[in-house]
């Protein structure tokens, strides 16, 4: 009872498409310390904001809080905790995703903005808020957010 | 200065596809309703024309180049706001305000049966270099933050997952007393867990499913309105809106953007004790928690203790708070930018005693809150009441 069709693409009907669907985007100038970091040093590296104490990762350019221009980096090294996290059981077309896919956000300090990224190596119900994790990364790295595969339990 | 009133409404029944109507005529049937409720012609005198669209909900480029005709508003002053139909009110409220016009009108709506790729184009809302990527290699569905930041607020405030599925259930049953809404549904929390885990926590059934609709606001200056009509007014107290950091990572748990817009809109309707003050609550609900995190951020209840109050059977018609009575996003569905305009309608028709089977006795002050939706931290309150 509760499942309706939602796309009305049985009847009679057009078809278009958004051209947009290809587009450039610089990294900037912080993400280019984060990749080259991340690519050339397997380093993880945060922009350190000395007036609100804390730490963005990825760095910024800027503090989203005092507006201050942020220039001090820090390698926050690979270890951190899960501040939250999330199994995903569907892709995007509505299927099953098997295995399910872990999702976490990772704190690599205190007073760091955690950082986005996926779990791997530990079943989704030995996941908790807390848990120690750290960073795997891949042996040759293009300086992309997925050159981190993903964090895993600290053994 | 002058004070801004409700003069007219219209609405199109919400329905999960709507075949027989293109979308400018999804449109006008609102508009048609809101300005017989308003009993004004636009060609003579409506000023100023608003409507709150997004390119890509709707396939075109430009979109804000394609409104004028279906609306009665061509040669007359024309905007879009790229956001949704309460921060579509606040353009209007301001545009009262100031005395540049005097009737503005409101238009929001939603042909989401119409987008084939909807998970995409809200997967190319996150950032393209650090949040998509993540994503993109096993096509992973984007609602997957949904299941992250209710796993944040959980955890901050201690709300169980039965709480939150308390709120998919009630939601769904009071939809069945509003004749707009297509996801009335009569079930248990058994059903809900047997949906099973979408994004953990958050269960398939603690989502909101997409609807096409239209809903029309008439706004008017109140000396203007008084000449038209001698019902009773609604008045728009207050209005605020509010965007927090884009970044996922940096996300409160606590909804501060709904907060920091209650704060605002509160202040301009002078409301202190929202619990007291406010007599009809609507809060954005497309994934179940959200209710229960928009009530606390409101001022409805303290950190943690919304979850309690829904358990509890305090929220809701016979409840000590009353929450979405309309059904919410979960029972009238997910409207795109038009949901904010659906919980602005709710209010009105509550305050104006309109509401039927879920009429709440003498309804004053009401409040109405949106949040536009993932991956986003953008949302608005506004605050409306009687004033006879």
């Amino acid at each position: 009872m509760l499942e309706r069709i939602e796309k009305s693409s049985e009847i009679r009907h057009w078809i278009g498409d958004m051209e947009a669907d290809h587009y450039y985007y610089s990294a900037g100038i912080a993400g280019e310390k984060f990749f080259v970091a991340l690519r050339d040093e397997g380093k993880i590296v945060g922009a350190h904001c000395a007036t609100c104490n804390l730490t963005y990762v990825p760095p910024r350019i800027y503090c989203e809080r005092c507006f201050a221009e942020l220039t001090e980096h820090k390698d926050m090294g690979k270890r951190g905790c899960v501040v939250a996290f999330t199994v995903a059981h569907y892709d995007k077309a509505g299927q099953r995703l098997d295995p399910p896919e872990s999702f976490a956000l990772i704190s690599l300090g205190p007073r760091t903005t955690p950082l986005l990224h996926k779990l791997g190596e530990i079943a989704p119900e030995k996941i908790c808020v807390g848990l120690e994790v750290e960073a795997v990364l891949k042996p040759q790295r293009e300086g992309k957010i997925t050159d981190i595969l993903y964090f895993k339990p600290v053994k | 200065m002058r004070d801004v009133v409700v003069l007219g409404v219209g609405a199109t029944a919400f329905t999960s596809q709507t075949p027989e109507v293109n979308w400018k005529e999804l449109m006008y049937d609102a508009a048609v309703k809101a300005y017989a409720d308003a009993q004004i012609d636009p060609r003579r005198d409506v000023d100023s024309f608003i409507t709150c669209a997004e390119d890509f909900w709707e396939g075109f480029s430009i979109f804000d180049e394609f409104t004028p005709d279906q609306l009665g508003a061509v040669m007359r002053p024309m905007m879009t706001v790229t956001g949704d139909g309460l921060q579509g009110l606040a353009n209007a409220y301001m545009q009262i305000k100031t005395g540049m016009f005097n009737i503005v009108v409101v238009e929001a709506h939603s042909k989401v049966s119409e987008l084939l790729t909807y998970e995409h184009v809200v997967e190319m809302a996150f950032d393209p270099i650090y949040e998509r990527p993540l994503s993109a290699e096993r096509n992973v569905h984007p609602y997957y933050v949904a299941g992250l930041e209710m796993n944040l607020y959980l955890h901050a405030t201690g709300t169980t997952e039965e709480q939150c599925a308390f709120v998919a259930v009630q939601n769904r049953r009071q939809a069945l007393s509003n004749p707009l809404a297509p996801y009335g549904a009569r079930i248990g929390l058994q059903e809900i867990y047997r949906s099973g885990y979408a994004f953990s926590p958050l269960k398939k059934w603690e989502i909101a499913s997409r609807a096409d609709g239209s809903i029309v606001f008439v706004l008017a200056a109140e000396e203007i309105a008084r000449r038209i009509t001698k019902k009773p007014l609604v008045y728009l107290e207050g209005i605020g809106w509010s965007s927090e950091s884009p970044w996922i990572s940096a996300r409160s748990a606590d909804a501060g953007y709904a907060r920091r817009a209650a704060q605002l809109a509160y202040r301009q309707a002078g409301i202190t004790d929202p619990r007291r003050q406010i007599d009809v609550i609507e809060v954005e609900d497309r994934f179940a928690f959200k209710e229960l995190q928009h009530l606390e951020a409101l001022g409805f209840a303290r950190p943690g203790e919304a979850g309690w109050l829904a358990q509890s059977g305090a929220l809701g018609l016979d409840g000590e708070l009353k929450v979405n009575l309309s059904g919410g996003s979960l029972g009238c569905g997910d409207l795109l930018e038009a949901s904010a305009l659906q919980r602005a309608l709710e209010i009105v028709l509550q305050l104006r005693g309109e509401a039927g089977a879920r009429q709440v006795p003498n309804a004053r002050v009401g409040v109405a809150q949106s949040w536009r939706g993932l991956p986003h931290g953008t949302g608005a309150v506004a605050v409306f009441a009687r004033r006879d």
